[in-house]
């Protein structure tokens, strides 16, 4: 059931990444250039799930939007993760004045929302995909800081580390040999997760209009063109919430069935 | 098992009072509904209209956004003449006018039964205040600036009797004056025009609230028909989808203008709506600046123009309602020719002109948007066909207020769309101060002898010259003209056809 769940996650994970590489060499239609005459055609041949409202093939459209959902995942992802991590780890480790000041502050940008932000960003810089990426980049810092200060604290107060300090390892040394690796599962789940998280934030931002402009294709951005057609051409909408869903549990499930895969304990109890 | 009973004993007996007391008071409040739900007259009507662009403030001298007269002309303040249904201008506060032979003086006989709803008149004296405040407001509009230099000076004959002197002639002039520069405020009113309304129309601003809507309320001081409808809300929609549920559910009784033409087909229930489709004068305008080095070149703004099938772009756009325009002009203007056949479609000669431009390799231009629905969709055609031919076009959506200030304000960009519906409006194209920055002097000195004509006829083929000019000479992209689609209530009547002012006009409608 638990190798169920990662293998599962990792097909679905592993589509949008194909859909993302294939892309970037063939789509079956050009996937922005506008064509009236063919516009909001049924699904059929050629075009396998139809068109929308410019005649744009929505096939093609899905596979290009699998670029930018990674795009911004990857770059949010990795911003949040390499502020977050250290951060977490230094609060967990030196605790004291420093880890209050750094939780509290990780308190105060958990309560924006992502969208908020990107409302901000969006009205000082024009939205743009940046944008977007550095808006729930930011967001999801206090995420990796919680749970990699969570991990460190354990760490630190494990025998082994006091061994470590004994024989005179600095605490860098004891960071990077021992906390890092230790903590590493956890934050690999992290990330998997908020790599979900940070998917969903970008369809609504680009269908709110605060995130990659409206000529490119992302799966928001299809959303919001479908919405002008939601009762006339329903099935639309259909496909890019298809796309969303399923690589939101995509991510989910990786994350999850990496937890068990990876946690010894859990391992153990089984 | 004893010990409880004791206890329940008062707290039965207190909630026995409790439930007396309440239908005594459910029975004083029954009464006092019924006494006051029986009112001698009938209550009135109220009207809830649909809109998609909100007005940021009430003050339409200093904004120009059209969302302000669509509210206030006509149903707050009004005009010294109006232009009716069929564009023919007819009287309001003046009862009759005369030109003088020489076409420079301009006699209003002012309707002396006409006052604001202040109680004060409207007479010689509160209109020459009013073309003096316009004269000498130097943050007037740029266009109400423009249309207001044209007058000389303004005096009162009589008490019911002002003489207007114009700088030379104008057939222009009368037009401006029914529609936004023409409003009468009030000479008393120290307020904020921005937030209070002070004029002589049937309705005066109730309430604003931002993001929501504008409500209006009866003058009841109004001199002429009284208001038909005892509140008028106009509630906005980001949306047009919301807006259209709202309109199924009932909420609405009129959508002032269908911003999602594919929706149409949920309104052929004709039981329940009734469907107007007519004209309007908005011209859905690619404007560009001529002050980016590039656009400044009649071969690249032709290749642009050629670049773009626009009969297409309709289609996909605006599921094909709406007319082609290839000039400055809508078919209800007197002066209006075809002339979409001018840089028709054909990107291989859109290509040849850039390359003879200098730009082979290609070009890259800004394209800033309001976030209006017809706007963002011709974009991202736009963006498309112009891709086509080499031309790399990045779009920004920015809402209406931010393109206020820095497209329409301050000319940060390259290519805008909006839509612009005034009525016979191709003057803005003379003015270099415009947010086109276009200020031809060819253009400018054939629309000046058009507006200047002694006759109408003269005029006309003058104007007409004027638009073959601008056409040729690409000094912006037409896409189309907006159709006016109202969707209405069955039960709602008098709604005009075509849209032939910026006024959402309420004297007509009745019914709800």
């Amino acid at each position: 059931m638990k190798r169920f769940q990662l293998v599962v996650g990792l097909v679905l994970v592993g589509l949008v990444v194909a859909s993302a590489i294939v892309s970037l060499f063939w789509t079956p239609f050009d996937p922005i250039q506008v064509d009236g005459a063919n516009r909001l055609r049924p699904p059929g041949w050629p075009h396998l799930l139809g068109t929308d409202g410019f005649g744009i093939d929505i096939v093609s459209q899905l596979l290009v939007g699998a670029r930018a959902t990674l795009l911004v995942g990857i770059v949010s992802v990795g911003v949040s993760a390499v502020v977050g991590v250290p951060l977490g780890m230094v609060a967990g480790q030196l605790g004291g004045w420093l880890d209050e000041v750094v939780m509290r502050a990780a308190d105060i940008v958990y309560a924006f929302p992502a969208l908020i932000l990107a409302m901000l960003f969006a009205s000082v810089w024009g939205a743009s995909t940046v944008t977007a990426m550095a808006a729930i980049g930011i967001s999801t810092i206090p995420a990796f800081a919680r749970v990699s200060r969570a991990g460190a604290l354990q760490v630190v107060a494990s025998d082994f580390v006091l061994a470590a300090r004994v024989s005179g390892t600095s605490r860098l040394g004891i960071a990077v040999r021992h906390v890092g690796p230790n903590i590493a599962p956890v934050v690999g789940v992290q990330a998997s997760v908020v790599f979900a998280l940070a998917i969903l934030a970008e369809a609504a931002l680009s269908y709110l209009g605060l995130g990659t402009p409206r000529s490119v294709p992302t799966w928001g951005n299809m959303l919001r063109q479908a919405q002008d057609q939601l009762f006339t051409a329903p099935l639309q909408s259909v496909w890019p919430g298809l796309a969303i869903a399923l690589a939101v549990l995509g991510f989910n499930l990786l994350g999850d069935g990496l937890r068990d895969y990876l946690d010894p304990r859990l391992r153990e109890v089984q | 098992m004893t010990q409880p009973a004791p206890s329940t004993r008062p707290l039965s007996r207190l909630s026995r009072r409790l439930v007396a007391v309440l239908s005594a008071l459910a029975m004083l409040m029954m009464v006092g509904c019924t006494t006051a739900g029986t009112p001698s007259e009938p209550p009135g009507h109220t009207l809830t209209i649909g809109a998609t662009s909100e007005p940021d403030s009430m003050d339409a001298w200093h904004n120009a956004a059209a969302a302000i007269p669509q509210v206030v002309l006509y149903n707050v303040y009004e005009t010294l003449v109006k232009v009716d249904a069929d564009g023919k201008l007819k009287a309001l506060l003046a009862q009759a006018w005369e030109l003088s032979p020489d076409g420079l003086t301009y006699t209003f006989h002012l309707n002396p039964a006409a006052k604001f709803a202040s109680g004060a008149p409207v007479d010689a004296a509160a209109v020459v205040a009013n073309i003096e405040r316009l004269k000498s407001d130097s943050n007037l509009v740029a266009s109400l600036q423009a249309q207001a230099s044209v007058m000389d000076s303004a005096t009162a004959v009589d008490t019911h009797v002002v003489q207007i002197k114009l700088v030379h002639p104008s057939i222009m002039w009368l037009y401006n004056m029914s529609s936004t520069l023409g409003m009468m405020l009030d000479p008393s009113f120290t307020g904020d025009v921005a937030t209070t309304t002070a004029g002589s129309g049937p309705y005066a601003l109730k309430s604003q609230s931002k993001g929501q809507s504008v409500v209006l309320a009866p003058n009841t001081n109004y001199w002429g028909t009284p208001a038909r409808f005892s509140e008028v809300t106009f509630r906005y929609y980001t949306d047009a989808n919301a807006m259209n549920a709202s309109m199924l559910s009932g909420d609405l009784d009129v959508i002032s203008n269908l911003q999602a033409p594919d929706a149409l087909s949920q309104f052929s229930d004709t039981s329940r709506f009734t469907t107007i489709s007519g004209t309007t004068n908005g011209e859905v305008v690619l404007g560009l600046n001529h002050k980016t080095k590039a656009l400044a070149k009649l071969e690249v703004r032709r290749a642009l123009t050629m670049a773009i099938d626009r009969q297409q772009l309709l289609n996909t756009v605006w599921n094909g309602q709406g007319t082609l325009i290839g000039s400055m002009s809508v078919p209800t203007d007197p002066w209006y020719e075809d002339l979409t056949g001018t840089n028709p479609y054909n990107p291989d000669q859109a290509r040849a002109l850039l390359k003879e431009a200098g730009y082979a390799q290609g070009l890259t231009l800004r394209l800033r948007v309001p976030t209006f629905p017809y706007a963002q969709k011709s974009a991202q055609f736009v963006a498309s066909a112009l891709r086509d031919v080499g031309v790399t076009v990045k779009v920004e959506e920015l809402d209406f207020t931010r393109w206020l200030k820095e497209v329409y304000g301050d000319g940060d960009y390259d290519m805008t769309i909006v839509a612009h519906v005034e009525a016979r409006d191709l003057g803005n194209f003379a003015l270099p101060n415009y947010y086109w920055h276009y200020g031809d002097p060819k253009f400018a000195a054939l629309y000046n002898a058009a507006d200047q004509a002694k006759t109408e006829a003269e005029s006309i083929t003058l104007m007409k010259e004027a638009l073959r000019y601008l056409a040729d000479d690409a000094a912006a992209i037409w896409l189309f003209a907006l159709p006016n689609l109202v969707i209405a209530k069955s039960t709602i009547t008098g709604l005009p056809k075509n849209a032939t002012t910026l006024s959402f006009d309420l004297s007509t409608i009745a019914g709800g």
